[in-house]
C-alpha cells in the first residue's frame, strides 16, 4: 500500500487505491475529499467520475500517435524564429535558439552549434565569490595572452613573453609552470627568469620563428580546452538563499563533473551526446525533453504537450543510443523498402532493395498507401462480424 | 570518478528479478527483445547488470509524477 499523507479514512484511501488513476491524479483526489470533507460515498463518486474522465482521455488503441506528435510540433514549428538569435537567454552567452536548435537536437548533431554548460557549484564554492573564481580558472582555458605579453626579437630570432605577476596569482600558476607547459608543447628551450620567459627556434629561422609564436597561442595552460569563456552569475536558489552559478560557452561535460568543487548532481550541458556520455541513456531521453521543451518555451510555444516531446525522446533514445529522426536515423532504419524510399532518395533505397532482394511484408501505413490498400491504423486495423458468438454474451 | 546516480537527470536503475520479469512481459503481452534497449556500456547501469537482463527504471514523469519503464541490456 502506498503512503497516504492526506487525513482521509482508510475506506477513502481503498476506494481511490482501488482505481486505475495514476498517482499524481490520486493525489488530487485525496487532496480534494480532504479540504470539502467528502463523505465516504462521495469520495467513492468523485473518484469514479475522475477515473471515467481519465479513462476516456486516454490514447485510444490504434491511433496515430506519431502522426498526431509531428503536427503538433510541426505547426508551432512554422512560428519559430528561424535565424539565431545571439545574446539571448541568460548570462550574455551566445546561444542558438528556435527552429535551427530544434533541427539540431532532432538531427541529433554530434555538437551543437553553441555547446553550453550550467554548471552549479558546492558548499563554500557556491556561497563566496573567491572560491567560485578557483572554479572558472579551472575550467576557462587560458591561453598566453591572458597571461602576459608576446614579444617577437627577430634580431636575435627570440620570443620573449613578460607575465603578469598579479594574473598568474590570481589564476593559481606559476612562471616556472609556464615554460614547463611551453617545453612540453613546442619541444624548446626555455629561459625562465622572474615573471620572463624566453625561447627561440634551435637553428635561426625566421619561419620557424613565427610558427613558434602562432603555437603558442594556441596552447592551453590551464582549464578546458573546449570552454573558451566563463560567465559567473549569481542566482537565487529555491530556499531564498544565494549561490554562485557558471555558465560556459563551450562545453566539456565529462572533465567539469570530476572538477572539485562542482556539484555534479546538477551540473548539465546543452549537448545531449555529452549526457548520453557520461550519464547514460536515460538521461540524454530527459535532456532532450527538457531541451526542445525549453527551445519551445523560449519563444512562448510552450503549450504544446509535453508527451509528444516525451514521445520523440523515447524513439530517439529506444535502441539505447541517441538516433536522429530522419533518413540518417530512425525513417532511414525502417523495414520497409516502400517507406524509406518514400521518405528521402527514393531511387537509392530501390535501387538497393532490387539488388539485394529485399521483401517488404506491407505492414506499415506508407507502403500500404502506396499499393492502395487500407492502413492500418484505426478503424482499418478492425476485423467486425456480425452474429457468429454463437450464445457468448458481450460484456 | 563521479557517481553517476546522483545526478538529477539520472533516474533509478535496478536490475529486474526474473519472475517480475515474466509478469512484465505477460502484462504487456511482448517478449523481452520488444523492451527498449540499453547498452551494457551505460554509465548508469548498476554494476551486476549483464547483457540479456531487464532493467527496472524508476522516472519522475511529467504527466504521471512516477513512471516504471523497462529496457534490456544490450552489446
Amino acid at each position: 500500500m502506498t503512503d497516504v499523507e492526506y487525513d482521509v479514512g482508510d475506506d477513502v484511501i481503498a476506494v481511490v487505491e482501488d482505481t486505475e488513476l495514476p498517482r499524481r491524479l490520486r493525489e488530487k483526489v485525496y487532496e480534494t475529499v480532504e479540504k470539502r470533507n467528502a463523505t465516504l460515498e462521495q469520495a467513492d463518486e468523485i473518484a469514479r467520475a475522475v477515473e471515467n474522465q481519465y479513462l476516456q482521455t486516454r490514447i485510444d488503441p490504434l491511433d496515430p500517435v506519431g502522426t498526431v506528435s509531428a503536427q503538433s510540433i510541426g505547426e508551432p514549428g512554422t512560428q519559430l524564429t528561424m535565424n539565431t538569435f545571439h545574446y539571448a537567454g541568460v548570462a550574455e552567452i551566445d546561444v542558438t535558439q528556435g527552429l535551427p536548435r530544434l533541427i539540431e537536437l532532432v538531427d541529433a548533431r554530434k555538437t551543437p552549434d553553441t555547446p553550453m554548460m550550467t554548471v552549479y557549484l558546492e558548499d563554500e564554492y557556491a556561497r563566496e565569490r573567491e572560491k567560485a573564481h578557483e572554479v572558472v580558472w579551472k575550467i576557462e582555458a587560458t591561453q598566453i595572452l591572458a597571461l602576459g605579453d608576446v614579444s617577437t626579437n627577430v634580431a636575435d630570432m627570440r620570443v620573449q613573453i613578460s607575465l603578469n605577476k598579479d594574473t598568474l596569482e590570481e589564476r593559481m600558476i606559476t612562471a616556472e609552470e609556464v615554460a614547463d607547459i611551453i617545453e612540453d608543447n613546442l619541444g624548446v628551450k626555455t629561459v625562465q627568469q622572474g615573471t620572463t620567459v624566453e625561447f627561440g627556434p634551435e637553428e635561426p629561422s625566421y619561419r620557424e620563428l613565427l610558427q613558434l609564436v602562432e603555437e603558442l597561442r594556441d596552447i592551453t595552460f590551464k582549464g578546458i580546452e573546449e570552454v573558451s569563456r566563463v560567465v559567473i552569475r549569481r542566482e537565487e536558489m529555491d530556499d531564498g538563499n544565494e549561490e554562485f552559478v557558471l555558465y560556459t560557452e563551450g562545453s566539456a561535460f565529462g572533465d567539469v563533473l570530476s572538477i572539485e568543487g562542482v556539484d555534479a548532481s546538477r551540473t548539465t550541458t546543452n549537448n545531449i551526446h555529452e549526457i548520453h556520455r557520461n550519464l547514460g541513456i536515460e538521461a540524454a531521453r530527459e535532456a532532450i525533453i527538457e531541451e526542445t521543451h525549453n527551445t519551445l518555451a523560449e519563444q512562448g510555444l510552450d503549450d504544446v504537450n509535453v508527451r509528444h516531446l516525451m514521445l520523440v525522446a523515447d524513439m530517439m533514445t529506444n535502441r539505447g543510443e541517441i538516433e536522429s529522426i530522419g533518413r540518417h536515423g530512425i525513417s532511414g532504419s525502417k523495414d520497409s523498402v516502400l517507406a524509406r524510399a518514400a521518405f528521402e532518395v527514393t531511387v537509392n533505397h530501390l535501387l538497393n532493395a532490387a539488388i539485394h532482394g529485399e521483401v517488404d511484408d506491407l505492414d506499415g501505413v506508407t507502403e500500404n498507401v502506396i499499393v492502395g490498400k487500407p492502413i492500418k491504423l484505426g478503424t482499418g486495423d478492425v476485423d467486425l462480424r456480425m452474429g457468429s458468438t454463437s450464445g457468448r454474451q458481450a460484456d | 570518478m563521479v557517481d553517476v546516480s546522483q545526478h538529477e537527470l539520472v533516474p533509478e536503475h535496478t536490475v529486474l528479478e526474473e519472475d517480475e520479469l515474466e509478469d512484465v512481459l505477460a502484462e504487456y503481452d511482448i517478449d523481452r527483445t520488444d523492451l527498449p534497449k540499453i547498452k551494457r556500456t551505460d554509465p548508469a547501469l548498476p554494476d551486476e547488470a549483464e547483457i540479456g537482463d531487464v532493467i527496472e527504471i524508476v522516472r519522475d514523469s511529467r504527466t504521471t509524477d512516477q513512471a516504471v519503464v523497462y529496457r534490456l541490456v544490450v552489446d
